[in-house]
């Protein structure tokens, strides 16, 4: 993919600060969920945001869709920067960038119909009304794989995959140019999880879609992305095309993360790295490096301890923060096949 | 090995205002010593039921039918008193589950909660019991644990906290250790942990391991044995490496199809289609014949039985005089 000269979606250093709240006995100890983060997405790119809880991924979302105000930094969408945007623009600014949430019950009114939920947004944004509106809910829930007659149905007649599809119709309904996919797929068993997976590929190739797809199942997001960025303790640590950041990992947190992922095959000769220790306490992190408590590389030295790493281009469209990424540990799937998409 | 567990026919309901629920329908299984048997399935499939079943802890309106056979060590546990369960419950038979913020009292520190387990079996006294707790805490790799046993819950890590709920499962030494989703509310990185930890302490103390799992991943790297599980009832069972090689099920093979894999080429995935059915409607018959892509006529009509299809390889479809490959 070669992006645009201008990308729909640009980040740049972006800081989320939540200042702490004094304790009986604690002083209030500010929290970086989001430090300095910078990444473009071009217009029908998938970017995958990878990280584990705490990792500040979360933040990110909420952020662009100004769920949250940001502490700093910026964030262009199609060019326009959106924390300047007053009430009225950002509500247009809106209808183009959608999100779908891990957990559908949880965003989903449960008193409404399923077909009011996919409608409500055409209606608020004067897409359509009445019976113009009505058929444009049948056509989305065909879209995503539903059968209309299920507008009447409430969502706790649905299953969680069911209620998963009216989450994607009605972030469609306004024809969004960007979806946030956040967690998209977690709650799902297995067998429904690849039927979404699916469709959110299907819905890119028809209607053009750019997506931000965050998750922490490194499997799935292998599946969407064409792109991927890593978050650790609320830093990026890596970027790199989907199939160079799985197959040559050059960040030892990304070669790490792979290596831990349980592997569906008894055989498979992998390369473990368990990582010790947790992710570092969001509110006293570590000096240098946040990785470098945690970090399994055996160049690790006193600079990771005294000097955080920049995100530095290694090659065209590879940023690493590492010290050492010229000397980067063993990938796990190094023999593994390249990836085809 | 001797056998150390055998479960025949167990079979529990629930009464719901849907109706009947036979989440676990006439299910028999054994564990040796020793070994670890992962039961895998989607959510609804009846293997936490299963799970909690063994160690009879079902309550109203849940019944164990009265026929189902639990013998530990040559004993039906369905035939104890509540008094002689609990001394099976914990020192023979633990099991640990997937919140262990649920399972642990807030209020409480943590080092006493293991202590009042070790209690709970052992006439000790307390400064005893918080010697073992600081001495389990060692053995899960909790570090610093004089201090650490003084920590409330939410003063410790998840990762932290299912070790301190490991220890107290393990705090009587018992033979069987039932670990049902134990990682599944971790990140990756603690998951693989905590999957290092239980592999580890197994073999160390010489325990088994029924590992519950939805994650074909964790029970390919984790257990000598596959039970997999589909509608209150296991639909396939066989030594791990077979299973995924040759799965006989088409629930298992199409399950195989649909994760996504760090593996492998990135193709499309396999779906099934449909949903897993509630517990209050299982379909007629084969219970997986209406998401199957090979039905016949005789999976609407006949409900097949667990059959052997190889050695120490069970499926239950009509179809398995010829096997169908997972990945060619």
């Amino acid at each position: 993919m070669t992006p645009d000269a201008s990308p729909l979606l640009s980040v740049r250093h972006l800081v989320k600060e939540y200042r702490g709240t004094a304790g009986l006995w604690s002083r209030p100890a500010p929290l970086l969920a989001v430090n300095d983060v910078s990444f473009d997405l071009a217009l029908g790119e998938s970017l995958g945001l990878v990280g584990e809880s705490g990792s500040g991924k979360t933040t990110v979302a909420r952020l662009i869709l100004r769920l949250t105000e940001a502490t700093a930094g910026s964030i262009r969408f199609d060019g326009v920067e959106v924390f300047d945007l007053d009430t009225r623009s950002l509500r247009a600014m809106r209808r183009r960038i959608q999100i779908v949430f891990q957990d559908p019950f949880g965003s989903l009114n449960p008193r409404m119909t399923v077909g009011a939920a996919v409608r409500e947004p055409i209606e608020v944004h004067n897409i359509a009304k009445g019976t113009a509106a009505a058929g444009k809910v049948t056509q989305l829930f065909q879209e995503v794989g539903l059968d209309p007659s299920y507008v009447d149905r409430y969502p706790h007649e649905l299953s969680g995959g069911q209620r998963q599809r009216v989450g994607i119709a009605r972030a469609l309904s306004v024809e969004p140019d960007l979806l946030v996919l956040d967690e998209p797929v977690s709650a799902l068993d297995v067998s429904v999880q690849a039927q979404v997976l699916n469709l959110l590929l299907d819905l890119r190739e028809r209607r053009g879609l750019t997506y931000l797809f965050i998750a922490h199942d490194l499997a799935v997001v292998r599946h969407i992305a064409h792109r991927i960025i890593v978050m650790y303790a609320g830093r990026l640590v890596e970027t790199a095309p989907a199939m160079l950041a799985y197959a040559e990992p050059i960040h030892p947190y990304t070669t790490s993360l792979l290596s831990a992922v349980p592997v569906p095959d008894p055989r498979e000769q992998r390369r473990r790295i368990v990582l010790r220790g947790d992710m570092p306490n969001p509110r006293q992190p570590p000096t240098g490096c946040v990785f470098h408590p945690r970090c399994p590389h055996p160049r690790k030295d006193d600079r990771c301890s005294a000097e955080v790493p920049i995100l530095r281009e290694l090659a065209e469209n590879r940023t690493v923060a590492c010290h050492y990424a010229e000397e980067p540990m063993t990938a796990p799937h190094s023999q593994a096949a390249r990836p085809v998409n | 090995m001797s056998e150390l567990l055998r479960v025949r026919h167990l079979t529990t309901s629930f009464v719901t205002e849907a109706g009947l629920a036979r989440a676990v329908d006439d299910v028999s299984m054994t564990l040796v010593g020793g070994e670890t048997l992962g039961i895998v399935g989607e959510s609804g499939c009846g293997k936490t039921v299963t799970g909690l079943s063994i160690l009879r802890l079902i309550d109203r309106p849940g019944h164990i039918a009265d026929e189902s056979v639990i013998e530990y060590q040559g004993e039906n546990l369905m035939r104890l008193s509540p008094a002689q369960l609990r001394q099976v419950r914990g020192a023979e038979i633990a099991m640990i589950f997937q919140e262990p913020t649920t399972s642990l009292n807030p209020v409480l520190a943590v080092g006493s909660q293991v202590a009042e387990a070790v209690r709970a079996h052992r006439s000790v006294s307390r400064a005893d019991a918080r010697a073992r707790a600081i001495e389990l805490f060692q053995l899960v790799g909790i570090p610093d644990p004089a201090t650490r046993v003084d920590d409330y819950p939410h003063q410790l890590s998840g990762g932290m906290q299912q070790r301190v709920m490991i220890a107290m499962a393990l705090s009587c030494n018992p033979k069987i250790l039932i670990a049902d989703e134990p990682t599944t509310a971790l990140d990756v990185t603690i998951q693989a942990q905590i999957l290092e930890l239980l592999v580890d302490l197994k073999r160390r103390l010489g325990m088994a391991m029924i590992l519950i799992t939805h994650d074909l991943g964790i029970v390919a790297g984790v257990a000598d044995r596959v039970a997999v599980m589909y509608g209150g009832q296991i639909v396939e069972e066989a030594d791990t490496d077979r299973l995924f090689r040759q799965p006989a099920h088409p629930y298992t093979s199409a399950l195989l199809r649909a994760v996504p894999r760090l593996d492998k080429p990135v193709v499309r995935l396999a779906t099934i289609s449909g949903t897993v059915p509630p517990a209050t409607a299982w379909p007629s018959a084969c219970r997986f014949h209406p998401r199957c892509p090979h039905v016949m006529d005789r999976c609407r009509a006949e409900m097949p039985g667990l059959a052997g299809v190889g050695r120490d390889h069970l499926a239950r479809c009509w179809l398995t005089e010829e096997p169908i490959r997972s990945d060619t």
